[in-house]
């Protein structure tokens, strides 16, 4: 709760701050309210705090460990992003108090999603956190894709929405309430209208489906990912996504587990579909933005595995550990394709060849990312999905076989970028030069890397 | 002392992959033979009966039962000792090449060094696994930068073949894993039972025949792309050509042998309820391999591809004896594994030292070379002497072992696996002719003998030879009470 203050706070201060003319201090208070905001958030989680005013607001929120350790994660992904930032929104100069409130704003959603008890606090989190994205994605106003991506991303989701409120709304009719705690006694004790309840669940997967991009109803991904500023693809990556999937597995580890026979079923046909669509074409992919649009849309699949585990112990924790190290891996890898594309106009696969001769340390950061990515031992990518495979294997052993096939052909795309960075003899004249603030944020980025590999537990026992 | 052979090389590698160009050579040379000093050091004070000697314990992750632990028993020890004999040997007959990298190069062959000796050393499942998966990233590496035509390609399928094949080895073992339970411990939830995945405790777990079936393949897709058994083998010419011959030596004679160790240390033991019914089809693969190899390593026309197929024979009848379960056969193989490392980086070395010389690998342009090289055509003589397994070299005690123990298992089997050893003879005979006697042409004429750093390499390698052909028990005494123990507790 004092992470949520913290950050509304510093988001209203940016927003006034970026009306003078002093843009230099755009970023600086940004990073340290949500430096702040971090701080508080270790505070109440390492149990400085006995009681984090879970009170409040009919205690529609409740800061429980796993919410606070989510927050966490998102935190640490915009302190990192923001970080970036004096480099990667250097074209908005008008804007740039906007864009850092908008993020910040969108955090204040984030946060929401995963301390709701109540589906009300759900939706709001969800609305909170969407609708500065829509103006994000569109915040460089030249830019052709970038208003493409846009609209594309607002009316996606605008409908997403429509069907979410209406599965909340149907929920809401078979169990007379949007309290978690509730819905889950109505169905254990049966007093509720089946048939109701089950369209309520269905519609709400597929409204969830389409915020977090699993498939089928990823389409709109690839055009938004590749539109938005680099920045905003980053967040909507990382911090997005982890929104997205701790909320799924709160409503349905709290709220729907009596029902878990009836989504089950569901939700494996979309965790296949969502890892093996997604995988075979981001093989076909040419361009480094879009391959990562894929490939975030089969770190869904994989994430959806942890949702299907709910009741295994530990399912809650591999969510969080895989959340934290594909959100670490994917913001190295956009600063270092910032650092090479930005200047260089040039998002494809070749632009990075030669890198490791002209750049050696962003080539073995990004390498360490792409190895990260595909779970190649002995990065923390391995860890996240041992820990997500391990908790899912006992109910859903032949999904774990297909995500594991699933590993392998991602494999051939992401070594795609570190073929290209080491073994490629074509060179191109691209001149890459390292902005402080991204070696700053890798270098960051690799050292909590290396961390959780060797004190893997560090993170797994937080909640 | 477990830890150290993994700690030496891996700050090694850390600080080469750092540096500048300069003295890089020297500190890989001295690494590697302090590794080596190490690993020999072990073997005072060993306890041959089959328990684990110099245990290293550290917990990694405790709530998921995973320790980070390491120890060596006879089986492990020799694995240990063979890596790091060649080691220096390895690093030393780079020497004579000019790398465009050449820090890089050495780090990523002390990385591979640290990974290999994790793999023999590890008790813990999952630390086992890791190092597996560890030492496929720096040979990628090598192999994909230093390699010659067609690498990228090349490295590539071998890579994700290996890859593949070692997930569905984390599938098997995540299961077996899972039907572990231990009380629990304090760091448990009250109630709930524990998993673990030390050595003692997936051992014990007993699966059902169905799930162990599953199980055992899984294990054996990983193990038999290493090695390669047939039909997993076709990466392996191709990537055994293409990469540079440094990291040909470590592909054939270390890492390989990841894939045999894995089938003694933890396929079999973990799963021996499947053995039953999979053991005959797993030693019939080996066996087709072996005279499917032999035959087109008869008619292979390039000495470094012959020598690849030559490879995939050799490890086939290793495979087989090591499946087949009797004492023999699995003496033989550990035997035969040292040996067949021995002489396939001495074979591969040669290999080298042709093309470096005349600049192809063709054995239609050689020819002659034992009268402008005397020296260097002895000691290939020896190496290949050895690769046949002509008694009193250090090939025979380990077929013929190998032999024995293929035709206790199966009488036409071993008959047909006796092959390997007429075929052998016929394909290293006829290279070594070609290559060695005949007319001279202009190239040959004018080829150097073996300079002092090179006699150093290959005479070691002749010496060993020749010394474990004449006193083959140094070895078998080393492994015999492991061994003992083994077949004893895991019966089928």
């Amino acid at each position: 709760m004092t992470a949520l203050l913290i950050l509304f706070a510093t988001a209203i201060a940016v927003l006034f701050a970026g009306l003078t003319k002093n843009r230099q201090f755009l970023q600086p208070i940004a990073l340290a309210g949500s430096l702040m905001a971090l701080g508080a958030t270790a505070y109440d989680l390492l149990g400085g705090n006995p009681n984090p005013w879970n009170d409040m607001y009919a205690s529609m929120f409740q800061f429980t460990p796993f919410a606070l350790a989510f927050s966490g994660v998102t935190l640490l992904s915009t302190v990192l992003i923001i970080g970036l930032s004096g480099w990667g929104f250097r074209n908005l100069n008008e804007t740039l108090g906007d864009n850092y409130g908008l993020i910040l704003f969108s955090l204040c959603g984030a946060l929401c999603m995963f301390s709701f008890t109540n589906m009300t606090m759900l939706f709001l989190g969800i609305e909170i956190l969407s609708i500065p994205l829509y103006v994000l994605a569109g915040s460089q106003r030249d830019n052709l894709s970038g208003n493409e991506a846009a609209l594309k991303y607002f009316l996606m989701g605008a409908f997403a929405t429509g069907i979410l409120l209406f599965g909340i709304a149907l929920v809401y009719g078979a169990t007379a309430s949007f309290d978690l705690e509730t819905i889950a006694s109505a169905i254990g004790d049966g007093r509720h209208s089946a048939g109701m309840l089950n369209a309520g669940i269905l519609l709400i997967i597929i409204g969830l489906s389409f915020k977090v991009s699993a498939v089928p109803f990823h389409f709109w991904a690839p055009d938004v990912y590749t539109g938005s500023p680099n920045l905003v693809t980053a967040f909507m990556a990382t911090v997005v996504k982890t929104a997205g999937f701790a909320a799924f597995y709160r409503l349905f580890s709290i709220g729907f587990a009596p029902a878990e026979d009836f989504w089950s079923l569901p939700i494996t046909a979309i965790a296949a579909l969502t890892m093996t669509v997604a995988n075979v074409t981001a093989i076909f992919q040419t361009d480094f933005k879009r391959m990562m649009a894929y490939s975030s849309i089969s770190h869904a699949g994989y994430l959806l595995l942890a949702v299907l585990a709910i009741g295994t112990t530990g399912s809650d924790r591999a969510l969080l550990f895989y959340t934290l190290t594909y959100s670490l891996a994917t913001i190295c890898a956009f600063g270092a394709y910032i650092a090479v594309s930005e200047p260089n106009n040039d998002g494809s696969f070749s632009a990075f060849n030669g890198l490791s001769k002209k750049q050696p340390l962003l080539a073995a950061v990004l390498a360490i990312a792409m190895l990260s990515l595909a779970g190649i031992p002995p990065t923390t990518g391995f860890f996240g999905k041992y820990f997500l495979f391990t908790a899912a294997f006992a109910k859903y052993p032949w999904l774990i076989v297909l995500a594991v096939i699933n590993s392998a052909i991602s494999i051939y795309y992401y070594f795609k970028i570190i073929i290209a960075m080491y073994f490629t003899r074509e060179e191109n004249d691209y001149v890459v030069s390292i902005p402080s603030g991204v070696r700053w944020v890798v270098l960051a980025g690799l050292l909590l890397i290396a961390l959780l590999t060797f004190i893997p537990g560090s993170v797994y026992a937080l909640i | 002392m477990s830890l150290l052979l993994i700690l030496i090389p891996l700050i090694s590698s850390v600080f080469l992959l750092l540096a500048r160009p300069g003295a890089v050579r020297t500190i890989a040379l001295v690494t590697t033979l302090a590794n080596f000093a190490v690993s020999a050091f072990a073997c005072m004070g060993f306890v041959g009966d089959g328990s684990f000697n110099h245990e290293f314990r550290l917990p990694w992750l405790a709530e998921a039962g995973i320790t980070f632990r390491l120890g060596m028993d006879g089986v492990s020890l020799l694995m240990v000792l063979l890596t790091n004999l060649l080691a220096p040997l390895i690093v030393l007959s780079s020497y004579g090449k000019n790398f465009d990298n050449e820090p890089r190069y050495y780090g990523l062959v002390m990385l591979m060094l640290a990974a290999l000796n994790g793999v023999f050393m590890a008790l813990d499942g999952l630390v086992f696994y890791i190092f597996y998966e560890l030492a496929l990233i720096p040979i990628y590496f090598i192999c994909a930068i230093w390699g010659g035509q067609d690498r990228i390609r090349t490295t590539l399928k071998f890579f994700i073949y290996t890859f593949v094949g070692s997930l569905f080895m984390l599938v098997s073992l995540l299961y077996v894993y899972l039907q572990t339970s231990l009380p629990a411990g304090t760091l448990a939830e009250a109630g709930a039972t524990m998993h673990s995945f030390a050595w003692e405790d997936l051992v014990q777990v007993q699966l059902a025949p169905g799930a162990a079936n599953w199980v055992i393949t899984g294990f054996f897709l990983a193990f038999a792309v290493k090695m390669p058994v047939f039909p997993f083998h076709t990466w392996q010419p191709d990537t055994y050509t293409a990469a540079p011959t440094g990291g040909t030596m470590l592909l054939s004679g270390i890492m390989l042998k990841m894939g045999i160790y894995g089938l003694i240390r933890w396929m079999v033991p973990l799963a021996p309820e499947a053995m039953h019914t999979m053991a005959p089809v797993f030693i019939l693969l080996a066996v087709i391999g072996i005279v499917y190899a032999s035959i087109i390593a008869v008619k292979q026309s390039d000495l470094k591809r012959l020598i690849a197929y030559s490879s995939i024979a050799h490890v086939g009848l290793i495979a087989a004896g090591a499946m087949a379960w009797n004492k023999a056969g699995m003496q033989g193989s550990l035997i035969q594994m040292l040996n067949h490392g021995i002489n396939v980086v001495g074979l591969f070395f040669i290999a080298d030292l042709i093309e470096r010389r005349l600049g192809t690998r063709t054995l239609a342009d050689m020819g002659g070379i034992a009268k402008s090289a005397p020296k260097f055509a002895t000691l290939f003589m020896i190496i290949m002497l050895g690769s046949v397994a002509v008694p009193l070299t250090n090939g025979f005690p380990g077929e013929f072992l190998l032999l024995n123990g293929v035709w206790n298992y199966n009488m036409w089997l071993g008959i047909v696996s006796g092959l390997t050893i007429i075929f052998g003879a016929v394909y290293m005979l006829r290279a070594y002719g070609l290559a060695v006697f005949g007319e001279a042409n202009e190239a040959t004429a004018r080829f150097e003998d073996v300079s002092t750093r090179e006699f150093v390499v290959l005479g070691v390698i002749a010496a060993l030879v020749m010394v474990l052909g004449f006193f083959p028990g140094m070895v078998l005494n080393l492994t015999d009470g492991s061994v003992n123990r083994i077949l004893g507790a895991v019966q089928f």
